[in-house]
């Protein structure tokens, strides 16, 4: 896999990981089993902006455009459906051997897809 | 529905990096899976370690990278610095993202923290099976197949 698409990756479970910890119900469980919620969003936060900035920067304004709008950006592709819209992807598109390396975006929604290896 | 969960006893790992890989190894998940699981997790411990009691930690994270909830359980003799407290038991758990949002995983963490409240911590430090250490989690055992 493409290192760019992996810090995607990386960069969409930082952001699903923040989100969680600044989520009430999951504050007030993690709490309760002593841990920090509140520190570690801070220090996540910090780790995301760092991760940010090492992506190309098209595909990091795309990032937070399609988070925007959809609430996730990188999707996996499902036995060719791209699973953000459930659209078919057309064969010829997954028939690559090293489509993991490249960068892709579903022709229909624009989110980012890979393939599960 | 009981939650299944895979055991690691007697852990050999000398730090908490190895150790995440270690957990991660018994779910034979594909080598690029494995290492951005690997990082989500280690990114976690490093914001704050998860260390929930004296000698247990909970590694934890949501992850595209999974359809369903993996949840192992590893245990260490000799303790294992998280970086800087020794753990002997680490709960591993990722749970899936799905668009009903972050409920599921919510849902595990209280399960968990309600195991392992009122001595329960104490009874999976001493825990000597697999099958037991699941037990007092409230999870059912899986016992890995010896050739995938």
């Amino acid at each position: 896999m493409i290192r760019e698409l992996e810090k995607l990756i990386s960069l969409h479970d930082l952001d699903i990981m923040i989100s969680d910890l600044v989520n009430k119900d999951i504050i007030k469980q993690e709490k309760k089993l002593g841990l920090s919620p509140d520190l570690a969003a801070v220090k996540l936060r910090k780790m995301r902006d760092k991760l940010f900035l090492t992506i190309d920067r098209k595909h990091r304004d795309l990032y937070d455009q399609l988070a925007g709008h959809y609430g996730n950006a990188v999707v996996p592709v499902i036995n060719l459906l791209c699973s953000g819209c459930f659209t078919q992807l057309p064969t010829a598109f997954c028939a690559s051997p090293d489509r993991n390396d490249q960068v892709e975006t579903c022709p229909s929604c624009g989110r980012f897809i890979y393939w599960c290896d | 529905m009981k939650r299944q969960c895979l055991c690691k006893w007697n852990m050999s790992s000398k730090n908490w990096k190895n150790a995440i890989s270690e957990l991660l190894t018994e779910f034979s998940f594909k080598t690029t899976t494995e290492n951005l699981l690997q990082t989500a997790l280690e990114t976690r411990e490093l914001a704050d370690p998860t260390i929930i009691h004296e000698d247990i930690a909970i590694p934890h994270c949501r992850s595209i990278l999974v359809d369903d909830f993996m949840i192992i359980i590893g245990k260490s003799n000799s303790g294992i610095p998280w970086p800087k407290e020794k753990v002997k038991v680490i709960i591993l758990f990722i749970t899936p993202v799905k668009p009903s949002g972050p409920s599921e995983h919510m849902e595990l963490i209280k399960h968990l923290a309600k195991a392992l409240r009122s001595g329960g911590a104490e009874k999976i430090l001493s825990a000597e099976s697999s099958a037991e250490a699941a037990s007092i989690l409230k999870l059912s055992y899986e016992e890995k197949p010896e050739n995938d």
